[in-house]
């Protein structure tokens, strides 16, 4: 009896911390993080990754687990710059482009969003327009390569969600991004 | 304060074809010189709330100073006990007030009775020695008493420039609060700041509805951003427009039940004419390939929108015609212009140009002549008009950080409507509420 109830008690456990698990994130885009500005948000990836997720993104090994989640952090960690007022990819961003392009290759189920930024000088207003070019063209470019059954959307902040505080060109450059975020 | 119950027994229609002239003033013209006004404190005529005999003289110098028309003469000046001083033109020493430099004189008498509040109103032209129109008599709840005041005011201007002021107008703005932005809106002259929104997300662009009683505005509240529209009075809020992508910048259509929305549901931006409940009823075509297409804002008759658009390289104004569906480049000084504002008369556009680096407030005409800066210091943006098309109000961080001002339409009378802390942008003026 007292082994049945352990056991049953056991799985309970197994089975809570597998509930809570799959509580933590379904799979749609984050809603935006209000973290303190400069505080990157939505870098970090869906949550802590069960044996459902892994599943959904069919990877099984622990050699491609590894490889996954070795790939995402530099995935989502390296955005796709702009210059001024604009939403051409430049030669650099194309690079940052085809790397992301080889991890979707290799791991075609995950869903990204991909995010549009500017910097703080525009008007609020055409900002949002601008970002949501960036986002488009990196989507676009990326959509473009071949690459199938890739679940990409987009949303573009403006000006609104800075990672960098300054009021200079510093500051401004890593502004004017598209960022990727993980959805799973 | 919407529900206060509000009565209007002046004859304010028969008073133009009683009074002697109605009198235009071209307040626009930078040579135009402020009508000096007298404005003693209110008569009350039983000892009750006699406090309000002060704050509503005040409330009354400060919308006829706002209006732009009329300088306040300093009450400290003023020789008569404003509670001995007389009511009608019999009783009014014309010849003191001409001494004292006023062109005109309002006087008003109240009584508190209860809930209640009754006041009587006059405008003298002091040098004519008599009465402009007829007396305006208000009664309302107590509690009203700044709305009652207000309707003066409009009577009064109404009486001189043969155009109601905008003192019952409000102004809606987004507010920084925390890292959210949401809804506000307050009287017109500052006062009565309401938060209207509390999704605790990105809220931007409010637009009134021509009733004022909706603003549509844009929210991440669902993670991308859509337009929704609110009832200010029930605050209950609804979807406008919700397609996959991006929904920004709505813009009510004068005198209709539509909008103008930037989409990108079909791919490139572009912008559309939705119903309130969402329905895509027209698509207008300014947008192509990978252009830019945002910010519409209607010509006073409904018939015509500017925007912004990059598909010259940069950003610049347009104008688009409903009923022919042409567009016309507007601006073609400076390589940043965006924002732009359609003066209620029809006469001015206003926008937001990028001029030696810093973003002023600019005005042109609608066929392109006679654009010229309004501001000249900070960083100013997002003009609206006042429903006079006389008063601009923007947002502006030339005094810290980001407030909105309200300027007169040849730039001076700058003065700052909000007042509290964090950032406030993105002002909106409401129509006049329809009266009788």
């Amino acid at each position: 009896m007292k082994s049945k109830q352990s056991v049953f008690l056991v799985l309970m456990i197994f089975a809570f911390i597998a509930a809570m698990s799959a509580c933590s994130q379904k799979n749609v885009p984050p809603p935006p993080a209000y973290g303190a500005p400069g505080q990157e948000y939505g870098a970090a990836a869906g949550g802590p990754m069960d044996e459902a997720k892994w599943r959904e993104l069919g990877i099984n090994s622990e050699a491609e687990k590894r490889e996954f989640l070795d790939r995402a952090q530099a995935f989502v960690n390296q955005d796709v710059y702009f210059d001024y007022d604009s939403y051409t990819l430049t030669e650099p961003a194309k690079k940052v482009l085809d790397e992301k392009i080889a991890f979707l290759k290799r791991f075609p189920k995950v869903a990204v969003t991909i995010e549009g930024h500017c910097d703080e000088r525009g008007t609020t207003e055409y900002n949002i327009a601008l970002g949501e070019r960036r986002a488009h063209d990196a989507q676009h470019y990326i959509l473009n390569s071949n690459s199938s059954n890739l679940k990409l959307t987009t949303v573009s902040y403006g000006k609104e969600r800075p990672v960098a505080v300054g009021h200079d060109e510093a500051s401004w450059a890593k502004n004017r991004r598209a960022h990727f975020v993980l959805n799973y | 304060m919407f529900f206060c119950f509000f009565l209007f027994l002046g004859t304010c229609g028969l008073l133009r074809v009683a009074s002697a002239q109605t009198i235009y003033l071209d307040i626009t013209k930078p040579s135009f010189q402020r009508i000096p006004i007298a404005v003693p404190d209110f008569k009350y005529m039983t000892p009750e709330q006699t406090q309000l005999a002060r704050e509503m003289s005040d409330l009354l110098s400060n919308d006829l100073n706002i209006s732009g028309v009329f300088r306040p003469l300093d009450r400290k000046g003023f020789l008569e006990d404003p509670q001995l001083m007389g009511l009608e033109a019999s009783e009014i020493k014309f010849q003191d007030w001409s001494r004292q430099g006023a062109d005109f004189l309002a006087r008003c008498s109240y009584q508190v009775q209860g809930n209640s509040i009754k006041l009587d109103g006059r405008l003298f032209d002091v040098a004519g020695r008599k009465m402009v129109g007829t007396p305006k008599s208000y009664a309302g709840e107590l509690r009203a008493w700044r709305q009652i005041v207000h309707a003066f005011a409009d009577d009064i201007m109404m009486m001189l420039t043969g155009e109601r002021g905008v003192f019952d107008t409000k102004i809606a703005y987004v507010q920084s609060v925390g890292s959210a932005k949401e809804i506000f809106y307050c009287d017109f002259d500052g006062n009565n700041p309401v938060q209207v929104t509390r999704d605790n997300s990105i809220a931007l662009s409010p637009s009134w509805s021509p009733d004022q009683s909706q603003i549509a505005f844009v929210s991440y509240r669902d993670g991308t951003p859509k337009v929704y529209g609110i009832n200010v009075f029930t605050n209950s809020s609804y979807l406008i427009s919700g397609f996959p992508g991006m929904n920004i910048t709505p813009a009510w259509r004068p005198g209709r039940n539509e909008l103008a929305a930037t989409l990108t549901k079909d791919g490139g931006q572009d912008i559309y004419l939705v119903s309130p409940t969402g329905q895509v009823i027209r698509k207008f075509g300014v947008g192509f390939g990978s252009s830019i297409s945002v910010s519409p804002n209607w010509s006073p008759d409904g018939q015509k929108f500017a925007y912004v658009s990059n598909e010259s390289g940069n950003p610049q104004i347009y104008t688009f015609d409903v009923t022919t569906g042409q567009k016309k480049r507007l601006t073609f000084s400076g390589n940043y212009n965006t924002s732009p504002a359609w003066s209620p008369k029809g006469d001015w556009i206003a926008y937001s140009g990028r001029d030696n680096g810093e973003l002023n407030i600019f005005i042109i005409r609608p066929d392109g002549s006679e654009n010229h800066a309004l501001t000249h210091e900070g960083r100013n943006e997002a003009p609206r008009w006042s429903p006079d098309g006389r008063n601009i109000a923007y947002s502006s961080n030339k005094q810290g950080g980001s407030a909105i001002r309200i300027m007169y339409l040849n730039g001076t009378g700058d003065w700052q409507l909000t007042r509290q802390s964090g950032a406030q942008e993105l002002p909106d003026w409401s129509p006049r509420r329809n009266r009788q």
